[in-house]
């Protein structure tokens, strides 16, 4: 047996060192992702836990989990969360209120019961030979010889020797999943198309405003979405502000007007001074 | 082509030698998976009119087909197939025959389009409910035909399910019968917010009980070094490992199966579900989910885990107590048809789950025998169900059922006799049903389960027995639902399921001898 595979039947010194850094780390991750408060933040943490996963993987001689678990889950997974979240809006919050009354004391009680149970079962349970996994990535024949492998290959193997028909009868299940999404998603055009026309009319009958909006306002010392253009009586353009960033201006409490702004509009001399600088 | 591999195998020693797969013994399955690939094929290509007509053809002409697979491979030896994934075996094929058998007539409700001018299903899923766009879909006449494309994948993983001898093929299985379920049981015509609740309830309740299959899937491979049931079984016997681990695992996997055949505490999304679905899709949910879970059920705690029965018979006593006395006494409480034949399915889950717990080779093929009744008695049932209807749909409440009887005798006895069928009285399939598993379970020693169990049955008997005095003994109301006559795909349905209550219950003897044939699972 070559040193790496002995190396690998036993938990080396650096795997256990990795193990203990990287165990709790995740561990508080997977917490966090269960308690942010703000949705990025947790599918972030969700993503560290994913690759601090990925890294167990790998140390434990399983480079082809490792790598998909990156690919798949780090990769392709997490971004499609993501693109949910920004299509949600980053902002939206969760309405936590409780419909069933007790029922987040239950939750807490039955999960923590749960957890007992399952580390009472599992700690319990004594697992006095560990294999490792290089025994299944470098099986040794009748003779004691190691025979070719390696890791992939012997995943490959499995899934096309012995588990080939749970492999195959999982393509039954991407195929009801995108039938799935097309049916809860995609609809058929049932009713004409407005046309140009049509749309027209419907915005100036219900009297919308018929040139594009102003732009806001850019100024010596503010220059932003939300800070409002003014007009030439000196007052302040509603327009200029898009509505949802009014909206959440008023939601965080800030003002929509800057306030050195709104003393200094419409004045003569603190605009000028504002050019001077 | 030997050769061939033979000339690869020595030019290249890491050549992975191709698996040997019995086509024939899976073949009633792969003409499912197949019929449900060309069902979406068929979305594509064929114009929007036909659409309906071919699918309906097609997905009949599939379960015939299946079906006469399963008859015809009867006579194969009973082994291991595909790499010992699938177990070819007696309860697989009687199994895999029931449910094929139910399929074909739920499929045929799910098919009818002529009550009440439309299906139970929604023109298009993706409307929002109670839009304008909503309703001028309706007025389109579109109809969302993917339904039976979604069935066909639930029929193979439901056939699949119970015939899988490892418990990655059996989870698998168990997400391709899942996942069209999910996806159908949204998709009510009426009552859309109701229906989208109920399957988003049943996605999420679903998911984790998946999430727990596999959880003790992965404990138990910890302890056996395998996920094959029979290296399980083996492993019971022999390995050095603490059984606490594969305790652990098999509850977990047992939370997953106790969920999928609503068994107490996991049952609590029954009720939704079965009256959020469209009705067709409920009679196939409740009768199609409930074989196929009970067979896996059957093989996954006979075969794998036969070796720690003593640990797991109490529990399984406890839950089928609980079962048989939940179903059976909220179930007189309920006003709505739908939630009081979701109760009833789960005192019957209670039913067949004291035979389970008697462990014997008798409690194996009267679960066979009952599934059998049960199955077919559930779809007819419901097939009436769909037929009470008033100007907003189905009439489900049972204050609008009154007097009924006396509107429409016909169908009211018809379901009258379902009712006495789900009671266990003669004539019916229902009589022997519970006798088979009441008798199996005093003899494998779970005497106090059948006491429970008859006293259970009383009470279940009196909400049905109300149902037919509230239909036969008032008149009915001047604004009362009608009766609609079914079409002739329902029509079939009924008949199906009347023809096979009546005859089980003058002749149970040819089925119960083929249950008992069927039996036992390969080990």
């Amino acid at each position: 047996m070559s040193p790496t595979i002995l190396a690998a039947m036993h938990t080396s010194g650096t795997e256990a060192a990795l193990f203990w850094i990287f165990g709790p780390i995740a561990v508080l991750a997977a917490l966090g992702v269960v308690f942010a408060r703000n949705t990025v933040h947790a599918a972030l943490m969700l993503g560290g836990v994913m690759l601090i996963l990925a890294l167990f993987y790998a140390a434990q001689d399983a480079p082809f989990l490792a790598f998909v678990q990156v690919i798949v889950y780090t990769g392709a997974v997490m971004m499609l969360f993501l693109f949910v979240l920004m299509l949600v809006g980053v902002d939206t919050k969760e309405r936590l209120v409780e419909t069933l009354r007790g029922q987040r004391l239950a939750t807490v009680v039955a999960g923590l019961g749960f957890l007992l149970l399952l580390i009472a079962g599992i700690g319990n349970a004594a697992i006095r030979t560990s294999e490792g996994l290089a025994n299944a990535n470098y099986p040794t024949n009748a003779a004691g010889q190691i025979q070719s492998g390696g890791n992939i290959y012997q995943v490959a193997k499995l899934i096309f020797t012995r588990y080939v028909f749970a492999f195959e009868v999982t393509s039954a299940l991407l195929i009801t999943a995108a039938l799935g999404a097309m049916v809860l998603a995609h609809r058929q055009r049932v009713m004409p198309r407005r046309t140009q026309y049509e749309l027209m009319r419907e915005r100036f009958v219900r009297g919308a405003h018929p040139t594009p909006l102003p732009g806001p306002g850019v100024y010596a010392r503010h220059n932003a979405v939300d800070t409002p253009a003014l007009l030439p009586d000196g007052s302040f353009s509603e327009l200029s502000v898009p509505t949802r960033i009014r909206e959440l201006s008023a939601e965080q409490g800030r003002r929509p007007v800057p306030s050195s702004l709104g003393s200094a509009a419409g004045s003569d001399r603190s605009s000028a001074e504002g050019d001077e600088r | 082509m030997r050769l061939l591999a033979a000339f690869h195998a020595a030019a290249n020693p890491n050549a992975i030698p191709a698996p040997h797969i019995e086509y024939r013994a899976i073949l009633p399955m792969l003409i499912v998976f197949g019929v449900a690939c060309v069902g979406v094929l068929v979305e594509a290509f064929v114009p929007r009119v036909h659409r309906a007509v071919t699918q309906t053809v097609l997905a009949l002409a599939g379960l015939v087909a299946a079906l006469v697979a399963v008859v015809a491979n009867t006579g194969l030896p009973r082994r291991l197939v595909v790499q010992s994934a699938v177990a070819a075996d007696g309860p697989t094929l009687f199994i895999q025959g029931t449910i094929l058998a139910l399929s074909i007539g739920a499929l045929l409700l799910i098919a009818d389009r002529s009550i009440g001018a439309d299906s139970d299903f929604v023109a298009q899923a993706a409307d929002l409910p109670g839009t304008e766009q909503e309703r001028a879909s309706v007025r389109a006449g579109l109809r969302q035909t993917e339904v039976f494309p979604l069935a066909m994948f639930a029929v193979a993983g439901m056939m699949l399910f119970p015939a899988a001898n490892d418990l990655v093929l059996a989870f698998v299985a168990l997400e391709v019968l899942s996942l069209p379920l999910y996806l159908l049981a949204g998709m009510a015509r009426r009552r859309r917010l109701l229906s989208q609740e109920a399957a988003v309830k049943y996605f999420l309740l679903g998911a984790f009980s998946s999430a727990f299959f596999v959880y003790g899937l992965a404990l138990v491979y910890g302890y056996a070094k395998s996920v094959e049931y029979g290296d399980i079984a083996t492993s019971l016997t022999s390995s050095d490992r603490g059984d606490s681990l594969v305790i652990v695992g098999l509850a977990l996997i047992g939370i997953s199966l106790l969920f999928k055949l609503s068994g107490v505490p996991f049952h609590w999304w029954t009720p939704d579900v079965y009256q959020g679905a469209p009705t067709p899709i409920t009679a196939f949910m409740a009768a199609g989910t409930k074989v196929a879970a009970f067979g896996a059920l059957l093989r996954v705690f006979f075969v794998a885990f036969g070796g720690l029965a003593w640990d797991w018979r109490p529990v399984v006593w406890g839950v089928a107590i609980a079962t048989m006395v939940v179903g059976a006494i909220l179930g007189v409480t309920q006003t709505d048809v739908k939630r009081l034949l979701a109760y009833s399915s789960i005192a019957h889950a209670g039913f067949i789950l004291t035979a389970f717990a008697a462990t014997t080779r008798a409690s194996e093929s009267s679960v066979l025998f009952y599934l059998v009744a049960y199955g077919f008695m559930n779809i007819g049932a419901f097939a009436i169900v769909m037929l009470v209807r008033d100007a907003d749909g189905e009439a489900n409440h049972l204050s609008r059922w009154v007097g009924l009887g006396r509107r429409s005798p016909l169908m009211a006895g018809i379901f009258a006799l379902f009712l006495l069928a789900m009671a266990g009285l003669p004539p019916t399939s229902g009589l022997w049903a519970k006798v088979a598993v009441f008798q199996a379970a005093y003899q494998g020693g779970a005497g106090p389960l059948v006491i429970v169990g008859v006293l259970a049955s009383a009470v279940t008997a009196y909400y049905y027995l109300r149902i037919i005095v509230l239909m036969f003994s008032q008149e009915p109301a001047v604004e009362g639902p009608t009766v609609v006559m079914p079409g002739a795909l329902s029509a079939a349905a009924i008949a199906l399921g009347v023809a096979v209550t009546i005859v089980l219950g003058v002749v149970p003897q040819t089925v119960l001898d083929l249950a008992d044939k069927a039996v036992p699972f390969l080990r």
